[in-house]
């Protein structure tokens, strides 16, 4: 294989981690907070993308149909939390997780009687529109969606990292007790957790379907689940690897259809967060095994 | 009276930890709840600053308080250093007091109380940036205090701060809870250390088994035979100096 073709694979699988990213940080969000994996966010991710396409379709700006579709999923992430988790705060870790399956698959139930169970395309028109970087070209759609993401999780790392809210968020995720000892409304965070995760699940549905051209109501189990094991290979609630960690996988995923042939793409994918589990279960860059601080 | 608290009962599930206690603490007092491991002093503080649900009554300066409300507590002016003292660890020692001034609304006032903070302890100045975790048990505990204080509480419940501290470090704690008088502080201190403590207190508390047993001027305890056998190794406070207050 050409050195070209290679660098074109490059930035495809880049594009594609990119938006892995994205939803790697959204599980990530709510596992750090409530040690708990919202299996719905996949699905999220599908309806903000269902949204944002039909939007797209009809003609709407780009700017509005991704906005719309980050607000869609966030909506539905707050009913979730209210519906699906917070009667059960109180319960085995086990059972709001298996609550967010059950959304997760009434969400998929949704989309398919809403948009059917075939492919929405997007326009042909609309992707024509590439840009040469010497022997390769990236597409202009390509360049929105890694230029997107890149932009959306320096704001969620900033927001993190240098505020208010960031320091209760991350305060919560360690100690809920000393949390609300310090006086932040530790229900209130989990909403905004759960708000901020349906964004940027939302934003990445918009994302991928622009970067495959086309949505079906699969796009979730078939893509948002592979950002768990993103959030598993980087470290389960680390910002960074999250960021290392979803072009990683993005650039195998893409090496290995080169390569190996779609079939294996994955058995590798999957197989690398295995063997992360058994190697290195903290991920990446994560620092100590334990992803909970100790209650007071 | 600041803090009064009637009939406090407090159960872990079916297991009843405090079974009716009544406490009384006035503005600017330093109350000591003394006892055994298992005498109920850290589920009452921890009932009293809103983490733990109970029956009975407790009101700050007459408005009585809602049980499990630590969020609202602590804007009513009541601040807990937790045992153990609730570091967070992964964020770093100015993340840490940066938190003690987050329903702080006056922002000006919150930053010069924090330069006045690492004044106070200038270890804390000096590893600002580093992570919180990887401070000594005795920094940790004056970052813990440090952060309560700058919550601007009027009462600071310390549970067991001097515990697993090397004897000098406790007693630098022990000096700087006297201190906390000066600054119009009341507060309600847990301790296993008797002796330290009742020095420093004006009154304590005795629990056995979430009762109180005995109560009074914290003086008067320390020469209560039976409390100077269980609690002072037979050595009354009277033959040694007050260290503080």
């Amino acid at each position: 294989m050409s050195g070209t073709l290679l660098l074109q694979q490059a930035i495809n699988g880049l594009t594609l981690g990119a938006v892995y990213t994205l939803i790697a940080l959204s599980f990530s969000l709510v596992m750090g907070i409530l040690g708990i994996l919202n299996l719905a966010i996949a699905e999220l991710f599908m309806i903000g993308g269902y949204v944002g396409f039909t939007l797209i379709i009809a003609g709407a700006p780009l700017p509005v149909a991704l906005l719309a579709g980050m607000l869609a999923a966030a909506a539905l992430s707050l009913v979730i939390e209210k519906i699906g988790y917070e009667p059960l705060r109180n319960a085995p870790l086990i059972t709001p997780m298996l609550s967010t399956l059950g959304f997760s698959i009434i969400l998929q139930n949704l989309a398919t009687n809403l948009w059917g169970s075939d492919p929405l395309q997007l326009p042909g028109d609309m992707l024509a529109t590439r840009i040469a970087l010497g022997e390769v070209s990236i597409g202009a759609m390509q360049l929105l969606v890694i230029g997107a993401a890149i932009v959306m999780v320096a704001a969620l790392a900033f927001v993190i990292r240098y505020t208010t809210l960031g320091r209760a968020l991350r305060a919560v995720a360690e100690n809920r007790d000393v949390a609300r000892l310090l006086g932040v409304r530790a229900d209130r965070i989990l909403l905004i957790a759960f708000l901020l995760s349906g964004l940027l699940a939302g934003a990445a549905g918009v994302l991928i379907s622009l970067h495959y051209a086309a949505i079906t109501p699969y796009i979730g189990v078939e893509t948002g689940l592979k950002a768990i094991a993103v959030m598993v290979v980087g470290g389960v609630t680390r910002t960074w690897g999250a960021l290392l960690a979803g072009p990683l996988i993005g650039l195998a995923e893409v090496a290995t259809v080169a390569y190996g042939g779609s079939q294996i793409r994955d058995f590798v994918v999957y197989g690398l967060m295995i063997l992360i589990l058994l190697v290195r279960p903290q991920g990446l860059l994560g620092g100590a095994r334990s992803d909970q601080g100790p209650r007071v | 009276m600041m803090l009064s608290v009637r009939g406090l009962t407090v159960s872990y599930g079916p297991i009843g930890a405090v079974h009716g206690i009544d406490l009384e603490i006035g503005a600017g007092e330093i109350v000591a709840l003394i006892g055994a491991n298992g005498a109920g002093k850290t589920t009452t503080v921890k009932a009293i600053a809103g983490l733990l649900p109970f029956g009975g009554s407790v009101t700050l300066d007459g408005t009585p308080l809602r049980p499990g409300a630590a969020e609202r507590n602590l804007r009513a002016g009541i601040a807990l250093v937790p045992e153990g003292r609730g570091i967070l660890g992964r964020m770093t020692v100015e993340e840490n007091l940066l938190m003690g001034t987050y329903c702080r609304t006056d922002r000006r006032a919150a930053a010069a109380d924090l330069a006045g903070m690492y004044d106070r302890f200038p270890i804390l100045a000096d590893r600002r940036a580093g992570l919180a975790s990887l401070l000594s048990g005795g920094e940790q505990q004056m970052l813990a205090i440090a952060r309560a204080l700058l919550s601007r509480p009027r009462l600071l419940l310390l549970d067991e701060p001097s515990l697993g501290l090397a004897p000098k470090m406790a007693s630098f704690v022990f000096e700087l809870v006297a201190s906390l008088r000066a600054d119009g502080l009341t507060v309600l201190l847990v301790e296993q250390k008797a002796r330290h403590t009742l020095k420093i207190a004006d009154r304590a508390y005795l629990l056995e088994l979430g009762r109180v047993v005995t109560s009074g001027p914290a003086r008067a305890l320390a020469d209560d035979p039976v409390i100077s056998q269980t609690f002072l190794g037979g050595r009354p406070l009277a033959a040694e100096a007050p260290s503080g207050g």
